[in-house]
């Protein structure tokens, strides 16, 4: 299709040039016609004209030749009427026509002349026969002047009887007054020829050799290069028989008309040559004007091709730019509609799986609570249901997080909450979680940080935990039992001083997966198998939910797996430094100002001298207990002396727990001595009665190491931390907003078990009126639904806070909202609320916040 | 690109207009009354001669002289009018006698004379005295002496006129000869030329074989120190011109005798028209001709073999023969004023300046200094060294150029020397009567 369209193309480009030239021919073919017939009837114009003009000189000639014959004819009348013709002669003396005036008498061969000189016809040669009006004329002949001259010869006759003839001389300068003075603006040339001896008797004066004339006829041929035989035979022939003539010729390259004009019936010739662009200047200005319009239709026809051409070019262009376009449009229409394909394909696998996933958990539920309600008697059964019933509960509620956090962050409406937070909480919380996973399924579980500069980083420490526990816990779910789990934290390069680079990395030798699968991994409802042929629980939105977390704050997640051999995690996040922190002031405070760390392994080593890089506190490290004995012995004075040694919990495992009393004892009462373990490290309990001493756990982290050592100062203080009741809420009464009439009475149930009470009200304005119309104190706490009719848990919190009484600031306000989401807890505490409980209610995490809250509020009112 | 095109469209539209635009105006006057004006035209005459013209052929010599014609008209704001004669054979009046005819009528203006026609339109009276125009003051002293008449300065020259003898160094080189100084080594060389098949080997014409007898009369006269004294001697019939000539005579006779110079074609040849293609044919070794000559492409200008210009030969070597053409001005001249204004700017220093480069020539001002072409370097460096003979001197009494041309020419007819020289006696006697 596309050959045809260029060759269609080509086709019409062909035809449309083919066009342009036979117009073009057309045209030229037509000026070139014009311009031809007009040059034609110019030049016959111009040669009309000459002729004419060559006529008028011609006539001049004549006229003047003729009324000199008819004077000298009356002349000869005079001088026969008179007695002494000689004297009669004289008297024309000085007359500048007639140069000399000669008489013979009959029968004489001298006579006398007007200057008085004698005069015979010697020289004088009339064998031509020419004439003027009758008047015998001679050849022409240089006179006694200097200049060329001819006589006329009249006979005498008295009483019809010749008696004497008469000579008169004339000059040709004579006739010169009477020609132009140059014709064709002084272009053409003009001699007169005496015909018999072809010479050139009048000439121009102009200067140069050309314009000051030639010798004769021969030397006009020779200097205007006519040297044509038969031409100049023919104007030969034209001469003697008295014709006029004109012929084209060349002179000096130039186009010329020669003409050869009779006079007096042949006796003088006017010949000369003109240019043809003289006679023809119109003509020239025609053509000239002819040749510009002719220019200028040309450049206004190659204009107009251009501008069509570059028109269709364009047009082509557009053509074939919205023709990609359309392609493409197709394309990602074609792309979409397999996207959405797939969507609603993975969508329908999805509410398949859901309606699978969420009725398994279902029909345990109301499985068990029908054996529940059949067994109510058997309390082993009983509690063995319940049990049942919570764990499928709690698979129910995560499945409902997922999907709702996917939601969320597919609608955009996921927004980081970035706080300061330390790695070791991190560590702290992820390892308490997925620990007792791995250890469930006797897998180890290995924590390692390494090459951390910064410790104190700025971000969502919620989601980074969500991104952790997603990954750790596929890692627990897809390895198998006494498999392997490695969480590392491993500082990159700096690529800004504001920012830490940290990579995640979280492996596996479990399962692994295939490569079909790391191509769909990380998009939303896939999970690596069926769920219906899979042992393995869970949503199919945990690796989608964790890229989409990891993107929205910039990072990159990376993964790599192989069926059976395992699988690696590899999280790049760029988390930002708090500005202003610095950990010098805490060992000032503890006063620590050396450590002295006994540890064998490399990159622990590493780790430590990284992370105490910026606290001012000299940290000597030494690979064994030994070293480390003699390093303290070496220590005389009181400066240096170590405030802290850290020994690593394996050494004790080499070297024995004697060693590490001996450096007990090396180091001052004061000085503490801190050993780092691992999870899980055993036999502990002599080195831990050694005075002064604690436990820290791996990986090494600073916050972890400071928190140890603060505990340990109070400890040295005797400070004994006041151990809180935190297990009852005995004698508490509360005031609880909650439209829900179950969750009213699952709530009011759960208090009743720990043995307080509660005060219910449907709605948000019922709360707020209650809490006023109460007694100061009448309630420990309000806890407040946040979607109620009336007035919602936000409002009813605001109007709480502003009334006048005195515990109004203070009351706590416990949300309790299905409103799961950190926005949610966001919008929660700015309304005034102390803390937010997602549904459904835990009823450890809800005791843990009222004793946070109220019991040791209560206990500092006490104190007060 | 768009824009390119867009632009190179829009300028060639106004283009267009631009072209068009003057069809729109109109040049008419309100009436339909076409008025010419009449122009008094200041016209000054000038009889020269012409030669017969080849086709496409620039003659140097007019245009340098036409040059200093254009700087006078351009400043007088006149027109030079050129009235020529050329003898269309050697039947035909001469230029010089034509000369003399339209002078003593009073035909022209300003009149080009070569130097006998001067003298003898001098001592006529038929010349006016251009002794007070400006450029006068510039002449090289020979020049003026040349050409004052009975204490009137008649006519002023635009170039020193040079004669010497152009030789084809090849043919000389050919058959190993020496360049003449002497007559008799001219006789030798002519020999050796004669010998060798060379039919004739001096080119002549019927004008200036007198060259020959001029160098060798006058080479003692104009080169011995005494000059004056023996000029006066000549006028006061104390010495005898013939003395002088014979010696030329007999030598120019010996050459015919010899068969060196066809006297029946040297008769009847014009000058280089005759003889000229010949020596350019290189079937004549040696012609006569006049400095210009050798820059002239219609004379000797361009050659197809190694060509040099020396002087005849004499008893004191190689000698130049010096006549001097001038410009002069009719007495009687109709536009007198405008003719001597017209003079003086043709042969002012500007305008010699011009001629002189343009035909590489001596200036006869000697504010004027021109280098000439290679081949008349042995001419010209005889002539820096004051070594010539002047062809024509009006303070002669008996008229050298013109009659020594026409006694020559009787020579070239079968008189005999004794005869020739009869004339030469008798031309003084009657000079001395005067």
């Amino acid at each position: 299709m596309g050959e045809k369209q260029v060759m269609r193309r080509a086709d019409g480009g062909i035809s449309l040039l083919l066009s342009i030239i036979v117009v073009f021919c057309i045209l030229s073919v037509i000026v070139f016609s014009v311009a031809r017939k007009l040059s034609t009837e110019m030049e016959a114009s111009a040669i009309q004209n000459l002729s004419e003009s060559l006529d008028l000189i011609e006539s001049t000639i004549e006229a003047i030749l003729n009324k000199d014959a008819e004077y000298q004819r009356l002349m000869a009348q005079e001088i026969a009427a008179v007695e002494e013709p000689e004297k009669y002669i004289q008297t024309y003396r000085d007359s500048q026509t007639m140069v000399r005036i000669s008489l013979i008498r009959s029968g004489e061969t001298e006579g006398i002349s007007s200057t008085g000189e004698s005069f015979t016809e010697v020289g004088l040669d009339f064998s031509a026969e020419g004439t003027v009006d009758g008047v015998a004329v001679s050849e022409s002949y240089v006179n006694f002047m200097g200049t060329w001259a001819y006589t006329m010869k009249c006979p005498v006759e008295k009483d019809g009887k010749e008696i004497a003839s008469l000579y008169i001389e004339y000059v040709y300068d004579s006739l010169d007054r009477s020609l132009p003075n140059g014709f064709y603006n002084k272009r053409a040339m003009l001699y007169i020829m005496d015909a018999q001896s072809e010479r050139l008797v009048l000439k121009p004066k102009g200067m140069g050799e050309r314009s000051a004339g030639h010798l004769n006829l021969e030397d006009f041929f020779r200097a205007n290069d006519i040297m044509d035989e038969e031409l100049r035979k023919e104007v030969y022939e034209s001469v003697q028989n008295n014709k006029n003539i004109m012929f084209h010729h060349n002179i000096r390259g130039k186009k010329s008309l020669i003409y050869m004009w009779s006079v007096n019936d042949g006796t003088l010739y006017l010949i000369g040559y003109v240019p043809i662009d003289a006679i023809q200047q119109e003509g020239n200005t025609v053509n000239q004007n002819i040749l510009i319009v002719v220019i200028v239709m040309l450049i206004a026809f190659f204009l107009c091709c251009v501008l069509y051409s570059f028109n269709q070019r364009q047009q082509n262009r557009l053509r074939k730019e919205r023709e990609k376009e359309r392609e493409i449009h197709n394309r990602q229409l074609a792309e979409a509609l397999q996207a959405a394909q797939i969507a609603s394909n993975s969508k329908t696998m999805f509410l398949s799986n859901m309606s699978h996933d969420i009725r398994t958990p279902m029909n345990a539920v109301i499985g068990f609570t029908t054996l529940l309600a059949k067994d109510a008697n058997n309390p082993d059964k009983v509690r063995e249901y319940t049990k049942k019933i919570m764990a499928s509960g709690q698979h129910l509620l995560s499945l409902i997080n997922d999907i709702l956090d996917v939601s969320k962050i597919e609608s955009g409406k996921v927004v980081l909450s970035v706080e300061e937070f330390t790695l070791n909480d991190l560590v702290s919380s992820v390892d308490a979680i997925i620990r007792p996973m791995a250890t469930a399924r006797q897998q180890k579980f290995h924590v390692e940080v390494r090459n951390v500069v910064h410790e104190y980083l700025m971000g969502d420490e919620t989601r980074i935990n969500q991104i952790l526990i997603n990954l750790l816990s596929n890692a627990v779910k897809y390895t198998q039992e006494s498999g392997n789990i490695w969480f590392r934290i491993i500082g990159q390069k700096q690529r800004s001083p504001q920012y830490e680079r940290i990579q995640i990395e979280v492996q596996d030798d479990g399962y692994g997966m295939t490569p079909e699968y790391l191509k769909v991994i990380f998009d939303a409802f896939t999970r690596a198998e069926n769920s219906t042929t899979n042992k393995v629980q869970g949503t199919g939105l945990g690796m989608a939910i964790t890229k989409n977390i990891v993107e929205l704050m910039g990072g990159t997640i990376d993964v790599s797996s192989e069926v059976n051999k395992g699988t690696l995690f590899r999280v790049d996040l760029d988390l930002r430094i708090p500005e202003g922190y610095t950990c010098q002031q805490f060992w000032e405070n503890s006063e620590i100002s050396r450590i002295l760390t006994v540890v064998e392994e490399q990159t622990v080593c590493e780790s430590i001298q990284m992370l105490m890089k910026e606290s001012g506190v000299v940290t000597d490290i030494v690979p064994n207990a030994e070293k480390a004995i003699q390093r303290l012995q070496q220590t005389n004075t009181e400066k240096e002396q170590y405030q802290l040694l850290l020994a690593d919990w394996n050494i004790v495992g080499t070297e024995g727990i004697l060693k590490i009393k001996e450096l007990r004892k090396l180091l001052s009462d004061a000085a503490m001595l801190l050993f780092l373990v691992d999870y899980g490290a055993e036999d502990m309990e002599e080195a831990l009665l050694l005075k002064n001493t604690g436990v820290l756990f791996k990986p090494f982290l600073i916050s972890a190491f400071q928190e140890k050592i603060l505990e340990m100062k109070s400890a040295q203080n005797n400070r004994q931390i006041e151990s809180t009741d935190v297990g009852s809420l005995e004698g508490l009464y509360f005031l609880a907003a909650e439209d829900n009439e179950i969750n009213a009475e699952i709530l009011r149930e759960i208090l009743s078990i720990e043995g307080a009470d509660c005060e219910i009200v449907e709605n948000g304005q019922l709360a707020v009126e209650c809490f006023e119309s109460s007694e100061l104190g009448k309630f420990d706490a309000i806890l407040m639904d946040v979607q109620m009719p009336v007035m919602n848990g936000y409002d009813a919190t605001r109007a709480i806070r502003a009334l006048t009484r005195s515990d109004a600031k203070t009351v706590p306000i416990i949300a309790m909202t299905a409103n799961a989401f950190a926005e949610d807890e966001k919008e929660a505490l700015d309304a005034g609320m102390n803390v937010h409980l997602a549904k459904p209610i835990d009823m450890e995490m809800l005791k843990k916040v009222i004793i946070q809250y109220i019991v040791k509020g209560s206990r500092n009112e006490r104190k007060d | 690109m768009k824009e390119k095109i867009k632009r190179w469209a829009a300028l060639c539209i106004v283009g267009i207009l631009v072209m068009m635009i003057p069809a729109c105006g109109g040049n008419k006057s309100n009436n339909n009354l076409i008025t010419f004006e009449k122009k008094d035209k200041r016209v000054v005459t000038l009889f020269s001669p012409m030669e017969k013209t080849k086709p496409d052929a620039d003659n140097i010599a007019r245009s340098a002289s036409e040059k200093t014609v254009i700087i006078a008209e351009e400043k007088l704001g006149l027109t030079v009018d050129y009235i020529t004669y050329t003898a269309e054979d050697y039947q035909d009046k001469t230029y010089d006698d034509v000369a003399l005819d339209r002078a003593r009528n009073d035909m022209d203006d300003l009149y080009l004379l070569n130097p006998d026609t001067i003298q003898i339109l001098a001592a006529e009276g038929k010349l006016m005295d251009l002794s007070g125009l400006d450029s006068a003051k510039n002449l090289r002293d020979v020049v003026k002496a040349a050409n004052i008449v009975n204490g009137k300065l008649v006519a002023i020259p635009q170039e020193v006129v040079a004669y010497g003898l152009f030789i084809n160094k090849d043919m000389f080189d050919q058959y190993k000869l020496e360049l003449p100084e002497t007559p008799e080594d001219f006789l030798e060389c002519c020999r050796v030329f004669k010998e060798n098949g060379v039919e004739t080997p001096i080119g002549a014409n019927r004008w200036w074989l007198e060259t020959f007898v001029l160098a060798q009369a006058y080479a003692d006269l104009y080169n011995g120190g005494n000059t004056e004294a023996e000029i006066a001697a000549l006028n006061s019939g104390e010495k005898k011109y013939s003395e002088y000539l014979r010696p030329g005579f007999e030598f120019l006779q010996e050459l015919i005798d010899k068969g060196y110079i066809d006297a029946e074609k040297a008769s009847m040849n014009e000058a280089i028209e005759g003889e000229g293609e010949d020596f350019l044919a290189q079937k004549t070794p040696i012609v006569m001709a006049y400095w210009s000559a050798a820059n002239s492409e219609t004379a000797y200008g361009k050659t197809d073999f190694n060509m040099l210009v020396i002087g005849f030969p004499s008893s004191r070597g190689q000698m130049p023969v010096m006549p001097m053409t001038g410009i002069a001005v009719g007495v009687n001249a109709k536009h007198a004023e405008d003719a001597m204004e017209t003079l003086n700017i043709m042969t002012s220093d500007e305008a010699l300046q011009v001629y002189a480069e343009t035909n590489k020539v001596i200036s006869p001002s000697r504010n004027v200094e021109v280098e000439c072409v290679p081949a008349l370097k042995p001419l010209s460096d005889r002539i820096n060294e004051n070594v010539f003979v002047l062809g024509s001197n009006a303070s002669m009494k008996v008229e050298q150029w013109g009659n020594i041309c026409i006694i020559v020419r009787k020579l070239l007819s079968g008189a005999t020397v004794d005869e020739c020289m009869a004339e030469f006696d008798k031309l003084q006697e009657e000079s001395l009567k005067q």
